[in-house]
């Protein structure tokens, strides 16, 4: 069957045209790797386990997807291959597992003996108490979910240039507002400039004799040069918990995305320092309004004083432009306001052919560099 | 009076000095930040799979897992990537629990997602991931109806293309 379908499409004999197929080019050869279900038997269709659900066949088609294969995925094709990453946290000493396992198992038993949650958990009225829930996770599995959203926001991507690591420390930060609220800082938040106009009180908690660096960055901002970031706030060797005590290198500037950019992320740092380290190269003069005097790179600056800190802990948060914005603009960093606006990349048509098949007239419209359009002129 | 003039002076053209530089303006932006365009509302949506189930037509997911001893939850973006996870295996949430399993322990993983996706800033989920008979059970609404009281809204605003 194929060989003088072969033949007629190479030599154009039907009709006098040729069709090309690349499949019939192809010399038939035997496939590069295991075909899926080969491993079935189907001789015997009655012995075979079956699968009586959709919910076991989905979980299991699902599984199968995500698995690497030996022909082209779209999977494959969209994401890059993953690279090893260096792992700069801070190092952790291996825990005693067994014991606290066993403790675990002691608590889950009292749970199952405990008449009145079994009536609670069957009358469905049980409530977590979730800021008990949150202080175990922070302690547990935080730093890894912490990880991953910073991964997601591209956070080591753009400040350590594909290094990670886990914010082993839980940084606390918080904005105070005039009416006694406070507004957090957790990974991801949204917060409105005017809300971040004062300092935050940061809190963490660190061993009497230690000393600390807090960074505030803006990797989005930067309104000359795409690469670099914009140093909002640094303080370095804090003893202990407390920021006041801390020298202040560069002193607080209030968040400002301009106008039209969207989303910045604003990311807080914390380093551990082994010892007091010197940053007179880093001073800025005290009122530094001047942005290419806070012009940064965190890649730079980590990578000078890489010997003696390390990373510990990670806190960030989305930021919008808002009409406090226009003030920093105008007041502290006496300058006009920029102002842009969201530029569509162009529509993508593929390469002009000479005799396109199936398309309408408006086709050559889409490669004239002139506005003449032939549709819905009448 | 004259030193005092004068320190005044210096500091003026000092400010003078350091912003003078500020006016410089580039006139393309590239903001970085891949959360940008999804949170306002301008980023892609795979369209492709209207044939298959389930669509990837999301920023991003909210899968819920039921096995027969835990229950998970995850919020995903449409290469597979998972962003926020929450799990009942977890030791943070199994202490609390009579059993990790069952329709409280829906109800408050909802609660605690909820919670920790407002945490990071997701607003909007996409919640068409669940098989339709078994969207009606109990378990699932009471995730759903923990996750909307949350304040985590489950249907993601519509690209703008104009």
């Amino acid at each position: 069957m194929a060989a003088p379908l072969l033949s007629a499409a190479l030599c154009g004999v039907r009709g006098g045209r040729a069709f090309g197929t690349a499949a019939a080019l192809c010399r038939r050869a035997a496939p590069l790797g295991p075909m899926p279900n080969e491993d079935i038997d189907v001789s015997n269709l009655e012995a075979l386990e079956k699968y009586r659900s959709f919910t076991r066949y989905f979980r299991l088609a699902e599984k199968e997807s995500r698995k690497p294969r030996w022909w082209k995925t779209y999977r494959q094709h969209t994401s890059p291959p993953a690279e090893p990453k260096t792992d700069i946290s801070l190092p952790r000493d291996k825990l005693l597992r067994a014991k606290e396992i066993k403790e675990r198992k002691k608590i889950l038993k009292e749970n199952h003996q405990n008449a009145e949650m079994e009536r609670a958990a069957r009358l469905r009225t049980v409530l977590i108490p979730l800021d008990e829930v949150r202080a175990e996770w922070e302690k547990t599995s935080g730093p890894f979910h912490k990880q991953r959203v910073a991964e997601h926001c591209g956070i080591f991507r753009d400040l350590f240039k594909g290094a990670t690591f886990t914010p082993w420390v839980t940084l606390r930060v918080e904005y105070s507002q005039e009416d006694e609220h406070f507004v957090p800082v957790y990974y991801g938040n949204m917060v409105a400039p005017s809300e971040a106009s004062s300092p935050p009180a940061v809190s963490y908690e660190a061993d009497k004799g230690s000393l600390w660096t807090l960074l505030l960055t803006n990797p989005d901002g930067h309104l000359r040069n795409t690469d670099s970031e914009y140093l909002h706030w640094l303080v370095t060797n804090i003893p202990g918990n407390d920021i006041k005590l801390g020298k202040e290198i560069c002193h607080y500037l209030p968040p400002f995305p301009a106008m039209g950019t969207g989303y910045h992320r604003f990311i807080f740092l914390l380093f551990k320092q082994d010892c007091p380290i010197d940053f007179s190269e880093d001073i800025r003069p005290m009122p530094c309004h001047s942005l290419k005097m806070r012009t940064f790179s965190t890649f730079d600056f980590y990578r000078k004083h890489e010997d003696a800190m390390t990373p510990a802990g990670l806190a960030f948060f989305q930021c919008q432009w808002d009409s406090s914005v226009t003030w920093v603009f105008h007041q502290l960093l006496n300058m006009r306001e920029p102002v842009f606006e969201f530029v569509r990349p162009p529509v993508y048509h593929p390469p002009q052919l000479k005799f396109p098949r199936h398309q309408p007239l408006r086709y050559l419209d889409r490669y004239r560099d002139t506005e003449e359009p032939t549709y819905g002129i009448y | 009076g004259l030193r005092f003039a004068s320190t005044t002076a210096t500091l003026k053209t000092e400010t003078e000095a350091d912003t003078s530089e500020n006016e410089v303006v580039a006139p393309d932006f590239t903001n970085r930040n891949p959360r940008n365009l999804e949170q306002l509302a301008l980023a892609r949506k795979e369209r492709g799979w209207k044939t298959t189930w389930p669509k990837r037509e999301f920023w991003h997911r909210l899968r819920l897992e039921r096995t027969q001893h835990y229950v998970e939850a995850f919020v995903e973006r449409c290469n597979g990537d998972v962003v926020v996870s929450a799990s009942t295996r977890e030791w943070a949430i199994k202490r609390h629990l009579y059993s990790p399993k069952g329709v409280t322990a829906c109800r408050n993983l909802g609660r605690v997602m909820a919670q920790r996706c407002l945490e990071a800033g997701i607003n909007f989920v996409n919640f068409k991931a669940v098989i339709p008979w078994e969207y009606r059970c109990d378990s699932i609404q009471e995730f759903e109806k923990a996750m909307q009281e949350g304040g985590v809204i489950l249907r993601e605003p519509r690209r703008i293309y104009q």
